[in-house]
């Protein structure tokens, strides 16, 4: 039912006055806030301390300096997804995902990826899967001296830790955790329907570029909602005297900013055998030579997924648990959308605090 | 600091939101049918047929004035980062036969779950009361 409107001797003239006042002095100042912003540089990310400890072509593989005097047993690999950067876990003290795991006592390293230079344009999912992924497990085998590493991948992170771990069902992963990670690709909405076999010429796509541009790859998630950037951007407006808000938003434009671009072969690969053949749903995903089916996988898994996920939406994340072969596994549906279930204010009340939980019992 | 109270600004807010979401709904909507994605794919085709003759285009006329074409620089720019790579090698060698590393204090690997942790505190503790009592 509409609301009546007011009388006029109902508004009250003086208050009415004192908002606009109000409003004007919050206008000015966001303006004079927004200039020394736009002056400044950068948003600086990644301040966890941390070393290179392996480095090749678009692979690099960090360390991130303990924080606590005595660690779980098992360390812990995070997986980013390759279509950006890995700072999205360390966005800045007190929003790093990464540093959280640290004061909680966990040895953490991340799998971050470099852009791919055209040299790297035929890598295919058997290079990240069976040669980027177990070299980084050795690499951590050698520097803590433990057998056990626990992943956590993110988004196709996750996937390419589930193709390594159904193609590694001998170990040594001790715990899979896969955060927002699509399964069903079928599922996949908006994504699915743009790649139509039917329409979508991958093989000119690929043939032509060698390297998918990063304008692309960002394209194609910012297409998906088109209104998000230009409202982020009136709710910075709007936010511009709240300090902790803006280091935030800057952060995470600076993430979507700096989407990587993507090795040719491996968009080929993907579109063709996850989005077109759906093999990974269907156990039929073969790579190099050695098929990636889920209920190879017998390690405890935990699958956080988010309730209004755009680009992992729940109709291609929620049929993991069926498909893995593990009688320890978990779903966790949490409140939010792809990008802040693993940063921002919600991931830090929500998130993390499941994830840690979870692996501690694990992690000994 | 906690956010504005002002309600001029929070209904400006509210509009932001509610905007948002119809948009991105009717967009979805648009964008999530058979014809757009069609349009789409020839649009792109197109562009990447074009990309495709005017970069043999451009080959053959840097070829026929005798200067590098955008493969010939990327795969220079791919060698020197090579080079970088193994400069920046070496020159980790070369410190480190200079000043050898000391070596890092490893943290034990001995944590247990919170939960655990406490029940350990509370035996322990418990012990301790135990063996003051037979004291």
């Amino acid at each position: 039912m509409a609301k009546a409107a007011p009388s006029l001797d109902a508004i009250d003239l003086d208050a009415m006055q004192e908002g606009v006042r109000e409003f004007v002095e919050q206008a000015l100042a966001r303006g004079q806030r927004g200039l020394e912003l736009a002056g400044a540089g950068p948003q600086p990310v990644g301040l966890t301390p941390k070393e290179t400890l392996y480095e090749r072509g678009t692979l690099k593989l960090y360390h991130y300096t303990p924080m606590c005097d005595e660690v779980y047993r098992v360390p812990v690999l995070l997986v980013m997804a390759t279509t950006n950067k890995s700072f999205v876990f360390d966005l800045s003290p007190g929003r790093s995902m990464v540093e959280y795991m640290l004061k909680q006592g966990y040895d953490v390293y991340v799998l971050d990826w470099a852009p791919p230079t055209q040299a790297e344009r035929g890598l295919k999912l058997a290079d990240y899967t069976q040669d980027f992924i177990p070299t980084c497990i050795e690499k951590i085998q050698q520097d803590t001296g433990e057998e056990d590493v626990s992943i956590i991948g993110y988004c196709m992170g996750g996937v390419l830790s589930l193709i390594y771990a159904s193609t590694h069902p001998d170990g040594p992963l001790k715990n899979l955790v896969c955060l927002t990670t699509p399964v069903d690709f079928h599922g996949m909405g908006l994504a699915k329907v743009w790649n139509d076999p039917k329409y979508f010429d991958v093989d000119q796509l690929v043939d032509t570029l060698g390297v998918l541009p990063s304008e692309t790859v960002s394209q194609m998630f910012e297409m998906q909602r088109p209104a998000q950037r230009l409202a982020g951007q009136l709710r910075y407006w709007e936010n511009m005297l709240n300090d902790d808000f803006v280091e935030s938003y800057r952060a995470l434009l600076r993430w979507g900013d700096e989407t990587l671009p993507l090795a040719g072969e491996y968009v080929r690969e993907t579109t063709k055998e996850l989005q077109w053949g759906n093999k990974l749903f269907t156990g039929e995903l073969m790579v190099a030579g050695k098929r990636a089916d889920l209920k190879n996988i017998k390690v405890p898994l935990l699958s956080c997924v988010a309730e209004h996920d755009h680009l992992a939406p729940r109709a291609s994340t929620e049929v993991l648990l069926d498909l893995v072969g593990t009688q320890d596994k978990e779903e966790i549906l949490l409140k939010g959308g792809h990008v802040s279930l693993i940063a921002g204010p919600n991931a830090a009340k929500r998130m993390w605090p499941r994830v840690v939980e979870w692996l501690s019992t694990r992690s000994v | 600091m906690a956010r504005d109270p002002n309600p001029m600004t929070q209904s400006f807010s509210e509009m932001v939101t509610e905007w948002e979401r119809n948009f991105d709904a009717f967009a979805n909507q648009v964008m999530g049918t058979d014809a757009y994605s069609q349009a789409m794919n020839e649009m792109q085709k197109a562009q990447l047929q074009y990309q495709k003759g005017m970069s043999e285009l451009m080959t053959q006329h840097l070829c026929n004035l005798n200067m590098p074409t955008r493969e010939d620089v990327l795969q220079l720019a791919e060698a020197v980062r090579q080079l970088d790579r193994r400069l920046e090698r070496i020159e980790d060698k070369m410190f480190l036969n200079d000043d050898p590393p000391v070596a890092k204090k490893k943290p034990a690997r001995t944590r247990t779950p919170p939960k655990a942790r406490a029940a350990t505190a509370e035996s322990n503790a418990a012990r301790t009361g135990k063996e003051k009592d037979n004291g």
